[in-house]
């Protein structure tokens, strides 16, 4: 098994409006897996599907080793789970979540759940439905990570919470993963966090999913390339135009995927010269992606 | 598993197994208050018959009550949280179901025990008649068997989605729809008639329900 995750051909339709067609996903055992998409962009839902949750109308997934939905509650229970929205029982204390948890989890930590309990200062007599939003993260990471899994499939865990939150929840996750080599399926709105800490990155749209790549290749080769005296029409780039916008003095701005330094000769070639190379951080290339795949500019 | 289940059922039906226990233990001891007072004027057979079989009505209604509260109240963590966590935990779904039941199902024990004990007391302090007899432990499986298709009935549709109810709500519309035309058209059909012969009559699945709930009898 050399992945953690196998999505294949996987085909989900939910009403008229949304459907995920033809997806095909790897998430490699042991890393950390950036999973982006703008709102509606079909992240929970392959999530989900990825969980057992709901049921594809066609296509394969395996999750560490296991076909999906039918043993799920096998997989399951080596999976810790963060869902977007906090589902727990509200009339139930944060110990009684705790035990509530505990008996479904045979490999459930109980001096690990302690330790996070008074490391992310949790109030164990307080109701979840009083929780603040913060304390829900950190209680919705806790119960993920006491349980000992191998797979973390964490849907936008630290969304809405504040810097000081979502660092302690992010600090107790890489400190897990370190020691345990769990492998993570996380995704967020938050870019620069992903950028971080993930090893691999997937991005998705309107239920397809653009590109896998991992993260360094990702990143490295996300260039803005200032460019003077290029024909209207780049034939035959060795690397992806993903946009193109015109400067003054005829100088052109190029945003491009999988960008090596020899490629720079190209520019020779069509008879233009290459100016100035630049780095674009993740948002920047996840956005300058969205675009080129919503509707090429070039 | 169980017994986390147990607690959080607990914690969401207490009040209704609270208040639904007193009622229970309650019913049968006033539906005899009269006979209970035999030393100063003991009611005659015919007046205490007719009393018991008044109060006995509030038997299936109570716990067709008990069957709806604790029934919604078992599904009530799952359809506020969309059930996405009950989905997540590892056990198969039925096994899940099956959990959740038996939470609710044991907690109903509850009223059916003081039901038992409120009949049992009431027939050994009243002065029961010549020719009639307490019937306390009949009356409580009964109760007992009530409570429990009431409570099944509303656990199965209180499992569905809100297009499950609306569809049974649906199916209920079309049927009085139909027995008003058919009663404008002046047409010979009885809808009602015959759903409730269907469903209350033996052996329809309300059957229970129907027929007299005697505490004491001939």
């Amino acid at each position: 098994m050399t992945n953690a995750i196998e999505i294949h051909q996987l085909h989900y339709r939910a009403g008229r409006a949304f459907e995920i067609k033809q997806l095909d996903l790897n998430v490699p055992l042991g890393a950390i897996y950036g999973f982006l998409g703008p709102n509606g962009s079909g992240k929970t839902t392959t999530m989900r599907l990825v969980l057992g949750l709901l049921r594809p109308l066609a296509g394969r997934i395996t999750v560490l080793g296991d076909a999906i939905p039918a043993n799920a509650p096998r997989v399951l229970a080596r999976v810790g789970f963060v869902p977007e929205q906090p589902h727990l029982d509200p009339t139930l204390t944060v110990r009684e979540t705790l035990a509530f948890q505990a008996a479904f989890y045979p490999t459930w930590d109980w001096p690990w759940a302690e330790r996070l309990l008074r490391q992310f200062e949790l109030q164990e007599r307080q109701p979840f439905g009083r929780l603040s939003k913060g304390q829900k993260g950190k209680l919705m990471m806790l119960l993920a990570l006491a349980q000992r899994p191998e797979l973390l499939v964490l849907d936008e865990p630290t969304d809405g919470l504040d810097p000081v939150v979502r660092r302690d929840v992010l600090s107790a996750l890489l400190d897990y993963v370190s020691q345990r080599r769990a492998t993570v399926f996380i995704s967020s709105h938050l870019v620069h966090e992903l950028e971080r800490f993930c090893d691999w990155i997937g991005v998705m749209d309107n239920g397809r999913l653009i590109t896998e790549v991992p993260m360094e290749r990702f990143k490295n080769g996300l260039k803005r390339l200032r460019v003077t005296g290029a024909p209207p029409t780049a034939a035959a780039a060795p690397f992806i135009i993903l946009a193109r916008e015109h400067a003054n003095g005829g100088a052109e701005t190029w945003v491009v995927r999988d960008w090596e330094p020899e490629m720079a000769a190209y520019f020779a070639t069509i008879g233009a010269a290459l100016n100035d190379v630049i780095d674009l951080d993740l948002e920047e290339g996840f956005v300058e992606l969205l675009r080129t795949f919503r509707g090429p500019r070039s | 598993m169980f017994r986390v289940m147990l607690y959080s059922q607990w914690k969401w039906s207490r009040l209704i197994v609270a208040l639904g226990s007193i009622a229970a233990f309650a019913l049968p001891i006033v539906s005899v208050q009269g006979a209970a007072r035999a030393d100063s004027n003991p009611l005659r057979a015919g007046e205490l018959l007719q009393a018991v079989q008044a109060w006995g009505t509030l038997y299936p209604v109570l716990a067709a009550a008990l069957g709806l509260l604790v029934a919604i109240a078992t599904w009530a963590p799952d359809h506020r949280g969309r059930h996405v966590h009950a989905l997540s935990l590892p056990l198969p779904r039925w096994r899940y179901v099956l959990l959740r039941f038996g939470a609710g199902g044991t907690l109903l024990a509850a009223p059916v025990i003081a039901v038992a004990a409120g009949a049992l007391l009431a027939t050994w302090s009243a002065t029961i008649p010549a020719g009639l007899q307490g019937y306390p432990v009949a009356l409580a499986i009964r109760f007992a068997l009530a409570v429990l298709v009431a409570y099944a009935v509303f656990f199965a549709v209180s499992a569905g989605t809100a297009r499950t109810a609306g569809i049974m709500l649906g199916l209920i519309g079309g049927v009085i729809l139909v027995q008003i035309i058919a009663g404008v058209a002046n047409l010979d059909l009885d809808l009602f008639g015959k759903l409730q012969i269907v469903v209350l009559n033996w052996p329809g699945p309300l059957a229970i329900f129907s027929g007299r709930w005697m505490l004491i009898d001939v």
